[in-house]
């Protein structure tokens, strides 16, 4: 037992604060900061929808008064979103989606809540760093918000900012300026966080858990962390001298002179934006890989097929991200030579991908499916990442790339991908984690309605998205219409609309959900082990006590112990806890257990 | 078992070999950033036909080559410092760390004098992109000069009341660690920004 005291003492128990604002605000518990992510990321995520469906009214009606939201945020305007302002809608909607809602809630939510209770540490590695990461976070929501009453109304260069039309040449006001800093701010925040998570899950795993133990979950956040610390310093390095165009005048993006000197380069932006923006849809999809990989093997109740060749597809997933970027460029004058290159490295990652989602598959083959409400949600993220993961054939490739580039094909690509896929799977990891941050399990009945909402919902808006795409709609359009070949999508359009708006009335239902459960369901009569799972955090108390674990575990096996015979016969049940002992036969036989 | 491998380090040991590899991977974090900047300079200057433009004032070679001695010398005076720490040769910590605060203090005050030098010659960020990535790049550097100069000024007074044992150096470590990155980063500054 040397090790179990030696690992205790590494990891001193603290007692709990009791102020407000030891407790509350400037927490370093681990599960507290993850519920700050929590409760931002989800507003966030709620703004973020709220403006798309400006988007999708705009489509569907272009011109007419927005209903409600038009009386409150066009006042000026009397409701009709004007081609200026719809630039700004569109810009701000993906900005605050990816950094300010799904980052958040994906990994800092998630990697916050489960990194240390799936490994088995009292806290993560630098707890004071990990409250600074949640309050540069919280700063760059400060500046969001300025920037939404920025002179000259709000960011409006779309949500990748390629100068010139984000310098001051194309948008001149302060909106734009404070949209660009908060995006290098919450950056920092991104880095501090990376920095943490990758230290934490090297050095404080339990006695035990090895790397090859540790839940599917902990290595998504592992190998997002390491793509984090990585590609972030590039996007923020890019913010950085975008910043300084803008504020001082220098001329790093800002191309053609009337002197005929040396002048900036617009299209290094697009490097630099792109060296970090194709591993950063990976980012956001790596956690919710390892979640819907752990959760299908839970619900399956069988050990994940091929675990090893899933972590090992996951890293090379990792791996080839950062060599792919240029398929994002290959209409910007890039050499033909290169492009073809960078088409080969892209549908390279298709090979690993497969295999992850063939060991999803073998999972649930045979496996006794408990259709669960995160089992559904995480079947629907499989389902939408496949749809995005095939269209992506299309876009990687050169020859068809030349066609759908820009249009909304490209658009209803990345957002089955990284919107669908990640909403779908933050809202699996959701149900499925609720009753471990909370102690109590949201409703059942209303999960399965947000659920077919949810999914069957996305799956009808994006897929407009592509169909529009396809047939050659442009993204970014404010009234596609005035082109008259687009004139007769005009319908299809239409419909899309009315299914984003009833995927927004679907999300009430989990709103209804969340807060009924949170302040008026009591927290008692729930199973400590509500969904006989076998990782670590389950084995303690639900809320988990401040330090976490008492004595520090120590792991015996792997994460997905499910369906083993010897563990029927002795246990009665069909699983077995990570750090469990398996007695030597049935308790309460003539021989005494563990001895 | 376990326990063996686990008994031969102290906990102390152990805890800061975690925040030594934190530090490391911050630092490596870091190093990207200023490796997205060096891409970015040399995407401009392989494109661009001149460099230095024509007309535009040349940066001097001499200056910032004895200010790369200064940030030198005092990335060697804190690694004398930290050797000092750990060979429990207390009395000699604090001037180690105070040579290498007032050599980082020299450095920031050659800096100014060689930008207000170019100024006074007309070389204004606006001129284009040889002069926005002078600016720029040493501007950006300084910054984390700075932060450095405060994290030794409370080095200093830590060394003066003597906590710096053999036992117990991790700040000094760390943020030793720091300075050297600075420094490398710095050198690589004046090789390509005004030696080549």
């Amino acid at each position: 037992m040397t090790a179990h005291n030696e690992t205790g003492e590494l990891q001193p128990i603290h007692h709990e604060p009791t102020s407000f604002f030891l407790k509350y605000l400037w927490s370093t518990d681990h599960k507290m900061i993850a519920k700050q992510f929590m409760w931002a990321g989800l507003v966030f995520l709620l703004i973020g929808g709220t403006l798309a469906m400006m988007i999708r009214w705009q489509w569907a009606f272009p011109g007419a008064p927005v209903p409600i939201l038009g009386s409150i945020l066009l006042r000026g305007s009397g409701g009709v979103i004007g081609p200026a302002q719809y630039m700004t809608i569109f810009t701000t909607h993906g900005l605050i989606m990816i950094f300010f809602a799904i980052t958040p809630l994906l990994i800092g939510m998630f990697g916050n809540f489960l990194i240390p209770l799936q490994i088995g540490a009292r806290d993560m590695a630098f707890p004071w760093l990990n409250a600074l990461s949640f309050w540069m976070y919280a700063l760059s929501l400060v500046l969001v918000i300025a920037s939404l009453f920025g002179n000259l109304g709000p960011a409006g260069a779309g949500w990748t900012t390629y100068p010139p039309l984000s310098t001051n040449l194309g948008t001149p006001g302060s909106g734009q300026t404070l949209m660009v800093a908060a995006v290098f701010v919450t950056g920092v925040g991104s880095i501090m966080g990376g920095v943490n998570y990758v230290t934490t899950i090297i050095r404080l795993r339990a006695p035990g858990m090895d790397y090859f133990r540790m839940p599917l979950t902990i290595w998504g956040l592992f190998l997002t962390a390491i793509l984090n610390v990585l590609f972030v310093p590039v996007l923020g390095s890019a913010a950085f001298l975008l910043l300084l165009d803008r504020m001082f005048g220098t001329q790093f993006f800002i191309a053609g002179s009337v002197t005929g000197a040396p002048a900036g380069d617009p299209i290094m932006f697009q490097h630099l934006f792109w060296i970090f923006g194709h591993p950063e849809v990976y980012i956001l999809i790596l956690p919710a890989w390892g979640i819907i990989g752990d959760l299908f093997s839970f619900f399956s109740r069988k050990p994940a097929n091929f675990y090893r060749g899933t972590v090992g597809a996951m890293i090379a997933v990792t791996v080839l991200s950062a060599v792919v970027y240029g398929h994002h460029m290959f209409q910007t004058g890039m050499s033909p030579m290169l492009g073809k290159s960078f088409m080969v490295l892209t549908l390279i990652i298709s090979i690993p991908s497969v295999m992850l989602v063939l060991n999803w598959l073998r999972t649930l083959w045979g496996g006794s499916i408990r259709l669960t409400v995160p089992m559904l949600f995480a079947l629907g993220t499989m389902f939408v990442f496949g749809v995005g993961g095939l269209t992506g054939l299309y876009l990687g490739a050169v020859v068809p790339d030349i066609y759908l580039h820009d249009t909304m094909f490209v658009v209803g690509h990345f957002h089955f991908t990284m919107a669908a896929a990640s909403f779908l799977a933050t809202f699996a990891g959701l149900y499925f984690w609720f009753p471990k941050m909370f102690g109590k399990r949201l409703n059942d009945t209303l999960g399965k309605i947000h659920f077919w909402m949810s999914s069957v919902f996305i799956t009808l808006v994006f897929g407009g998205q592509l169909l529009a795409g396809y047939a050659g709609q442009s993204r970014r359009l404010y009234d596609p219409y005035q082109y008259s070949f687009l004139t007769r999508l005009h319908g299809l359009n239409r419909w899309t609309s009315y299914a984003a708006f009833l995927l927004l009335l679907g999300q009430f239902v989990f709103i209804f959900n969340f807060f009924r459960t949170m302040f008026f369901v009591k927290a008692s009569g729930m199973e400590a082990n509500p969904w006989q799972v076998s990782t670590l955090e389950w084995a303690i108390p639900s809320p988990p006590p401040y330090h976490n674990f008492d004595t520090i575990p120590i792991v015996v096996r792997g994460p997905h112990e499910f369906a083993n015979p010897v563990v029927l016969e002795r246990l009665g049940r069909d699983w077995i806890g990570q750090a469990e002992e398996l007695p030597e036969a049935m308790p309460g036989s003539a021989r005494k257990a563990g001895t | 078992m376990q326990s063996e491998v686990i008994a031969l380090r102290s906990p102390r040991a152990r805890t800061e070999t975690t925040a030594w590899l934190g530090m490391i991977i911050f630092l490596g974090s870091w190093a990207m950033l200023f490796a997205a900047l060096f891409f970015a300079y040399g995407v401009l200057r392989f494109g661009a036909m001149q460099w230095p433009p024509a007309g535009t004032p040349v940066l001097p070679v001499l200056l910032p080559a004895g200010n790369t001695l200064v940030i030198l010398a005092s990335s060697v005076a804190l690694q004398l410092g930290l050797g000092a720490a750990r060979r429990g040769r207390a009395s000699l910590v604090a001037p180690a760390v105070g040579a290498s605060l007032l050599l980082g203090l020299g450095f920031l005050a050659l800096q100014t004098l060689l930008w207000m030098r170019l100024i006074g010659s007309g070389l204004r960020p606006q001129n284009g992109p040889y002069a926005s990535v002078f600016y720029a790049f040493t501007a950006f550097h300084a910054v984390h000069v700075a932060g450095g100069i405060v994290a030794l000024a409370w080095l200093l007074i830590r060394a003066l009341q003597g906590a710096f044992t053999p036992a117990r150096h991790l700040h000094l470590r760390l943020w030793t660690l720091y300075w050297h990155f600075v420094g490398a980063v710095w050198l690589l500054l004046f090789v390509t920004l005004f030696a080549l």
